[in-house]
């Protein structure tokens, strides 16, 4: 029955287009994230569904139903708004009570209803509490009860989790998917942070420049990007790029290092070879061996990052290409030492000039297969 | 070197120590001087025997007050000022609320050039606008007294009516010049504070189901009440001791303002009575303390903590 449809969804701010023609299904129940880097239109998109925004052409339905003029109160809709927007003058229980109390729901009910909510969020100490006097996560989950009292069938947060520290975040995370568990709303939740997209969405619609660059599962996202946008989106540190040539599966890079790609694809020139940093492994290169020379083969390392539980090495080359690659624990490597870095040829992604995802011959598949 | 640059620290304490207390006494020796009209006033309004010289009472009586209000009409005047005052600034907090949230909403082309007319308004003398204004008055007063002639026959009532609705030498009159002439403050005030008010919370009440008036009812006074504090105040105090315009717009006795009574009793007695001019200064300052006391509740009172980021 919430089922939230956008066809060809488009608005434009005085001539300029924000968002450029959107197609998306959100299903009923769905955790769905809506997620992008900042400008790209997401708040817009969700102020579009909750009615705040008129849309410029383009249809809204939400359970079948179309809304394109359905004010936003008869959406049966709750927003969680970025700043919170918690009413100063009222306290927690009258935040968390005030849509009751405009539907005029009597007061024993409301008081019943106020109260279930802030058990759950664990604000029944803070009821008489003004905002001002909460912190930050509390304020945050005032706004959550706001939303939830109402029992509405779709909830949209706007990056609801940015102006919390990082702890707190990792918390919050936890319990936004404990209550979606719960409450079995449908969920579209804006967020410019791809961990938080990967983490709780069963669905991830990666908005860039007010076009959908690709929406799926987070796993299928991260594994089968369909251009070098979602490729670099998500997953941290980014896929790294590298631009080549590629000739009878041999992937020449401007250093002129080799590669041997193993399944057929066309050949062609200005590609550009996708690979993330967990899947480089790292060679030492023995000084005096000969190799250490060999400078299309060697990469200096720039930059070491130490995390404890894994490392991070930034390395580049003679041609000035940037390579990252991911270590378990820490590691011994001394900046502008020489290393040699080996690619896992079934975990290359392969993109045109444009950026779009190049796919291997199926024959040649089926010959590797 | 520690024990050298101690008594230099010791010398600039001391020195610092004297300068604060010149400077607490020039302060405590302005404000007496400041303050030394209002002993007078509120000492010789109470004093039996009254000069034009600060000095401590023999006794104190409340004759002033008394020959004032029973004997003069004192009473009347105090009423007439809270009335005509009192309307006056209820009518310009509403229409500046309107206003003013219209003019901080609003991002049409008009907006800055009707800001300014606006403000020109305030800008130029009152003096300046009286002929004009008068003289539209006095074609409404044609009309008004026309309708009323027309509606009934009886020549009580129509004294009564026209002195209630007649444009010139009428409350109405008195009341809507005040509100015009304290309007263009209220509206930049009450703009400037919908300008601090984030639209988010208009939004949150939409979604949460609020009609435009239940958010204007629960949502935008309870948060533009400083606004509304400052506003009413400077208008409730600027329109109290407004004097020009009800002497221009003002004939009968029964319809004179305090400032208005207070001007003619000073030229109407020979020998000045010290004692019932201060006494009447104290009633003329009671209800601008009184208003002040009560808009600083609301003044003081800042919303926080509702949006971040
Ligand atoms: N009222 C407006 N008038 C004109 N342009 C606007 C308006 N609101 C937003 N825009 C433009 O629309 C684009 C998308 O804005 P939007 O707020 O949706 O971005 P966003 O993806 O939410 O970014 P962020 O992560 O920074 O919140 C931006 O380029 C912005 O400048
Ligand atoms: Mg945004």
């Amino acid at each position: 029955m919430s089922q939230i449809e956008l066809i060809n969804i488009k608005k434009n701010y005085m001539g300029t287009e924000v968002v450029k023609g959107i197609d998306v299904t959100i299903n009923e129940g769905e955790f769905a994230v809506i997620v992008g880097p900042s400008g790209c239109g997401k708040s817009t998109l969700l102020r579009m569904i909750a009615g705040l925004e008129d849309i410029s052409s383009g249809e809204l339905k939400i359970g079948g139903k179309l809304m394109n003029n359905v004010s936003p109160d008869q959406r049966e809709i709750a927003m969680v708004f970025q700043s919170y927007a918690l009413y100063p003058h009222m306290t927690v229980a009258e935040n968390i009570g005030f849509a009751l109390a405009l539907k005029k729901t009597d007061k024993a009910e409301i008081n019943r209803r106020v109260l279930e909510a802030a058990k759950m969020l664990e604000l029944e100490h803070l009821l008489e509490r003004k905002p001002a006097a909460l912190s930050g996560g509390q304020r945050q989950r005032v706004a959550i009860g706001r939303a939830i009292v109402k029992r509405p069938k779709v909830i949209l947060f706007d990056e609801p989790l940015s102006n919390l520290d990082a702890k707190l975040r990792v918390q919050m995370r936890t319990e936004l998917m404990r209550l979606h568990r719960e409450f079995g709303s449908t969920i579209v939740y804006v967020t410019h942070d791809q961990v938080e997209a990967m983490t709780m969405a069963q669905k991830i619609i990666v908005l860039n420049n007010g076009h959908v660059a690709q929406m799926g599962k987070p796993m299928d996202l991260y594994r089968d990007p369909e251009n070098t946008f979602v490729a670099q989106f998500i997953g941290v540190p980014k896929m790294n790029l590298l631009r080549g040539n590629l000739q009878a599966d041999v992937f020449t890079l401007q250093s002129g290092q080799k590669l041997q790609l193993d399944c057929g694809y066309r050949d062609g020139s200005d590609l550009q070879l996708g690979v993330r940093p967990e899947h480089l492994k790292l060679e030492l290169l023995q000084p005096g061996s000969g190799s250490e020379n060999n400078s299309e083969h060697s990469w200096t390392v720039d930059v070491v990052e130490r995390l404890g539980v894994e490392s991070f090495i930034h390395l580049c080359n003679a041609a000035r290409d940037v390579l990252v690659l991911r270590l378990e624990g820490d590691c011994d490597l001394q900046v502008d030492s020489k290393v040699a870095v080996r690619f896992d040829c079934s975990h290359c992604y392969l993109f045109n000039e444009a950026g779009v995802r190049l796919l291997p011959n199926t024959a040649a598949l089926d010959l590797v297969g | 070197m520690v024990t050298l640059v101690r008594p230099a620290n010791e010398e600039t304490i001391m020195t610092h120590h004297a300068s604060q207390r010149r400077a607490y006494l020039t302060l405590v020796l302005i404000s007496l001087f400041c303050l030394m009209p209002f002993f007078w006033v509120v000492l010789a309004a109470f004093d039996p025997k009254a000069s034009q010289f600060l000095q401590i009472p023999d006794g104190i009586t409340v004759n002033h007050f008394w020959n004032l209000l029973a004997n003069e009409s004192g009473v009347r005047w105090v009423l007439n000022s809270v009335g005509i005052v009192g309307t006056a600034t209820l009518l310009t907090l509403i229409l500046a609320g309107f206003g003013g949230y219209a003019l901080s909403r609003t991002q049409a082309w008009w907006k800055r050039p009707l800001l300014y007319a606006i403000i020109l308004v305030r800008i130029v003398p009152p003096p300046a606008l009286i002929v004009p204004v008068y003289k539209v008055m006095l074609f409404l007063n044609e009309w008004i007294n026309n309708l009323i002639n027309s509606l009934t026959s009886d020549v009580a009532q129509q004294v009564v009516l026209s002195r209630i609705f007649s444009f010139v030498d009428g409350y109405l009159g008195l009341i809507l010049i005040q509100t015009a002439m304290q309007l263009p403050l209220a509206i930049w005030i009450m703009k400037t504070f919908f300008d601090a008010i984030p639209k988010d919370y208009e939004e949150a009440a939409a979604l949460d189901g609020a009609s435009q008036w239940q958010t204007v009812r629960h949502v935008l006074i309870p948060l533009a009440l400083p606004g509304f504090a400052a506003a009413g105040l400077f208008a409730f105090i600027n329109a109290w001791g407004d004097f020009l315009m009800p002497l221009m717009f003002t004939s009968s006795p029964e319809l004179q303002t305090l400032p208005l009574g207070m001007f003619r009793a000073f030229l109407r007695v020979d020998a000045i009575d010290y004692g019932f001019l201060t006494a009447l200064a104290v009633i003329y300052t009671l209800p601008a303390v009184i208003a002040f006391a009560f808009a600083r509740k609301f003044l003081t009172q800042t919303f926080s903590g509702g949006v971040k980021g």
